[in-house]
C-alpha cells in the first residue's frame, strides 16, 4: 500500500513537470525570469551605487555661501579643497527642501567681529538629513570647516606659545570591526529579500494551476474518481512544485554566484564559493515546501485562479517584512530568530552572504521550524483537498 | 453489480437549501446496461458523483461490488470505471499519455498499459489521433480519449454520465456497439442522459430520474405499457411529468 502511494506521487508529479514543461512559454518565463533579473538587478545597483558615491566623492562640490565676503579666507581654504562657491540663494531651507543644493554655509553677520576677539565664530549648515543624497556633500563641507577650524585653533596656539597638541585632549582612534564580506553585506541587504521571494512564490503559477486550474478546466473530477486518495493526488502536486522550485531557485544561485563576479567594485569580491552557494540553496529548501504547501492550501480553498491568485500581492509582501523590521530595528542574533519564518531565512542568508559561520544548533532550528512548517501548511491543505467542494466546478 | 437505496443529498445556495437528490434507489446487475434517464437538472449528476465518492450522501447507501462506498471507498472506486461529465482532457499531453497516465493511477504495469490501449483504441477508433496531443480535440476525439481512460483498467462497473453528448452519429453507434460489447462480458453499465431515444436504443432498463426522485423504472417496453404512449419522447415527458412546466 505505502509503495503503491509513492509510486502514485511520483506518477502524479512525473505528469504535472511533463504537463508544465510542454508548456514552454510559462517554463521559460518562470525558470529565466528569476535568474535574468537577478544578475541585472546586482550589476546594475552595484554600478549606480558605485558611480554615485565616486562622483560625490570626486567631483567639484558646488556650495552656495551666503555672507561669502564676511570669511574670504575661510572661502578660499574651502576652494582649495575642490568646492566651488556659487551664488546664495535668498531662502536656504526652501533652497535644501527643492534640492537646488544639497547644503547651504551661511557665515554669520558677527563672523568677523568674533574672529578678531579669537572666539568660536559662527558659520551654520543648512541641508535636509531625509535626504540621502545628501550625506555625502555634508560629510565633505563639515570636514573641511572642521579642518579649517583645527588648522587656525592650532595656529592661534602656537602664536600664544601653546602646544597645538593642548588642543586635542583625547585622540580618537577608529577601528571597523566589519569584516570585508559584511561591509560589501550592507550592500546587500536586498538580495534575501529576493531570494526569499523566488523561493517562496517562484513556482506559483504552476501550484495554482494543478489545483485551482484542473479544478476550473474540470479535470479533478475524473482524477478523484481513481482509486489514488486525496492527499497522495495533493503530495504529487506538491512534490512537482517543489521539484520546479528548486530548479529554478538552483539557477538563481548560480545566476547569483556569477553576476557577482561579472558585478563592478566592491561587489565583485563577493566571493559565493560552492560551498555557499550550496549552503544557499539548503536555506531556501524549506521555503520552497512552504510556498508550495501554503499555495496548495490557499488553492484548494479558493473556488477559482482568480481567487487564488488575489492572495499573491500579500504573499510578495510577506518575505520583505523582516527586511523592514531589521531595517528599522536591528536585532542581535538570537536562536529564537532562526524558528520564525521569513526572518529565520533572513537571518540565514545574510549570514551566509556576510561570510559568517551558521553554529550547528543555528541550522538544526532553522531545518527544524521550516520543514514542521512545511509539513503543519501540508497537513491543512490535505484537510481542505478532502472537501467536496473541491471536484466541482461551477 | 451497483446497489443505491434511498439517497438523499442536499446543497446550501445563496437562495436557500436546494435538495438536489431525494430518497434515489435503484440497482444495476452484472451483464445489463442501465440507463439513468433524466431532464437537466434531475440529480443525475449529483447520484452518480456520490456513487464514485466524490461527494458523501447525507443519507442512503450505495454499494459496488459488495462494498459499501462510504466504509472503503478506495476499494469501491477500484471496481469502477467513470467517466464524469466534465471529461478533463489534458491538452497538453497526448491522447495516448492521457490514457496511460490514469492506468498508472489504477496501479497497472506499463504492458498491460500498452496492451489496454492497443486494445482501446482499436474498439473506439481512436488510431489517427492516439500520438496527439489533445489541444484542439473534437469533441469526439476528447470523449473517445475520456471514455478510454475511465475503462484502462478493464473495471467491472462502468460509469458513463452523458456519454453521447457532442457525438455525431457514426461515434454514437460505435459506442453504444462497444458498451453492448462490455454488457456481453459480463460488465455492469450505468449509463446517464436526458435522450430518451438514446437509453431506448441502448438500455436494456431504464430508470427515469426528475426533481431527485425516481419515478420509474424498466426496460423501454415496459415503460412504454406503463404510460400506454407509444411515442418514446411522449413517454419520457410524461413519466419525468414535464408537461406542467412546458405548459
Amino acid at each position: 500500500m505505502r509503495a503503491e502511494g509513492i509510486k502514485a506521487v511520483w506518477t502524479i508529479a512525473r505528469k504535472e513537470l511533463i504537463d508544465l514543461f510542454r508548456d514552454r512559454k510559462t517554463v521559460m518565463l518562470g525558470l529565466l525570469l528569476g535568474p535574468l533579473a537577478m544578475p541585472g538587478f546586482i550589476l546594475g545597483t552595484g554600478a549606480m551605487v558605485e558611480n554615485k558615491v565616486r562622483t560625490q566623492l570626486e567631483s567639484t562640490l558646488e556650495l552656495p555661501v551666503i555672507g561669502a565676503e564676511r570669511a574670504p579666507n575661510l572661502v578660499a581654504f574651502l576652494q582649495s579643497r575642490n568646492i566651488r562657491i556659487t551664488a546664495a540663494p535668498e531662502d536656504p531651507i526652501q533652497a535644501v527642501r527643492e534640492q537646488e543644493a544639497p547644503v547651504v554655509l551661511r557665515i554669520d553677520p558677527s563672523y568677523a567681529e568674533r574672529w578678531r576677539e579669537s572666539l568660536p565664530a559662527p558659520v551654520e549648515l543648512t541641508y535636509d538629513s531625509s535626504l540621502q543624497d545628501a550625506q555625502i556633500p555634508l560629510q565633505r563641507v563639515q570636514k573641511v570647516l572642521t579642518e579649517y577650524s583645527t588648522t587656525v585653533g592650532a595656529l592661534r596656539g602656537l602664536q600664544r606659545g601653546q602646544s597645538p597638541l593642548a588642543g586635542h585632549a583625547v585622540l580618537v582612534g577608529l577601528r571597523d570591526a566589519a569584516t570585508p564580506e559584511a561591509r560589501r553585506g550592507m550592500l546587500l541587504t536586498f538580495l534575501p529579500y529576493l531570494l526569499i521571494l523566488f523561493s517562496f512564490i517562484g513556482s506559483a503559477a504552476l501550484v495554482i494551476d494543478v489545483t485551482a486550474g484542473e479544478r476550473e478546466r474540470q479535470s479533478l473530477e475524473p482524477l478523484l474518481a481513481t482509486p489514488v486518495a486525496r492527499t497522495t493526488i495533493m503530495s504529487g502536486k506538491i512534490l512537482a512544485a517543489c521539484l520546479f522550485g528548486l530548479l529554478s531557485v538552483t539557477l538563481i544561485v548560480v545566476a547569483f554566484r556569477i553576476s557577482f563576479q561579472l558585478a563592478p567594485g566592491p561587489l565583485q569580491l563577493v566571493h559565493v564559493s560552492l560551498a555557499v552557494a550550496l549552503q544557499l540553496l539548503l536555506v531556501l529548501l524549506p521555503m520552497i515546501l512552504i510556498g508550495t504547501t501554503l499555495l496548495t492550501l490557499i488553492s484548494a480553498g479558493a473556488r477559482s485562479v482568480k481567487e487564488a491568485q488575489s492572495y499573491m500581492s500579500i504573499l510578495m509582501f510577506l518575505p520583505i517584512v523582516p527586511t523592514f523590521v531589521l531595517m528599522i530595528n536591528p536585532l542581535k542574533n538570537q536562536l529564537w530568530q532562526f524558528a520564525v519564518p521569513f526572518l529565520a531565512q533572513n537571518q540565514m542568508l545574510l549570514k551566509l552572504i556576510r561570510g559568517e559561520v551558521i553554529s550547528a544548533g543555528e541550522w538544526g532550528v532553522y531545518m527544524l521550524c521550516g520543514f514542521g512548517l512545511g509539513l503543519l501548511l501540508w497537513l491543512v491543505a490535505a484537510r481542505l483537498y478532502h472537501r467536496e467542494s473541491l471536484g466541482i466546478s461551477g | 453489480m451497483i446497489q443505491i437505496d434511498n439517497l438523499h443529498k442536499s446543497f446550501r445556495s445563496r437562495t436557500g437549501t436546494v435538495e438536489a437528490v431525494r430518497g434515489v434507489s435503484f440497482s444495476a446487475r452484472d451483464g445489463e446496461i442501465l440507463g439513468l434517464l433524466g431532464p437537466n437538472g434531475a440529480g443525475k449528476t449529483t447520484t452518480l458523483r456520490m456513487l464514485y465518492t466524490l461527494m458523501a450522501p447525507d443519507r442512503g447507501y450505495i454499494e459496488v461490488d459488495g462494498l459499501d462506498v462510504q466504509e472503503q471507498p478506495t476499494a469501491a472506486r477500484r471496481q469502477l470505471g467513470v467517466l464524469p461529465d466534465a471529461r478533463g482532457i489534458y491538452k497538453r499531453l497526448t491522447a495516448r499519455e492521457n490514457i496511460a497516465y490514469f492506468g498508472r493511477l489504477q496501479g497497472l504495469d506499463e504492458n498491460t498499459i500498452d496492451a489496454r490501449i492497443a486494445a482501446l483504441a482499436d474498439t473506439l477508433a481512436m488510431g489517427d489521433f492516439l500520438d496527439r496531443r489533445a489541444e484542439g480535440f473534437s469533441q469526439g476525439q476528447r470523449t473517445k480519449t475520456a471514455i478510454a481512460r475511465a475503462l484502462v483498467h478493464n473495471p467491472r462497473n462502468v460509469i458513463l454520465d452523458e456519454p453521447t453528448n457532442g457525438l455525431d452519429v457514426m461515434t454514437t453507434r460505435r459506442l453504444r456497439s462497444f458498451l453492448r460489447g462490455l454488457r456481453d462480458e459480463g460488465h455492469c453499465i450505468v449509463f446517464s442522459s436526458h435522450i430518451m431515444q438514446e437509453v431506448a436504443a441502448l438500455c436494456d432498463r431504464i430508470v427515469v430520474i426528475a426533481r431527485g426522485e425516481v419515478q420509474a423504472s424498466g426496460s423501454p417496453d415496459e415503460l412504454r405499457a406503463l404510460t400506454g404512449l407509444d411515442d418514446l419522447e411522449d413517454t419520457f415527458v410524461q413519466l419525468a411529468g414535464l408537461e406542467e412546466n412546458a405548459a
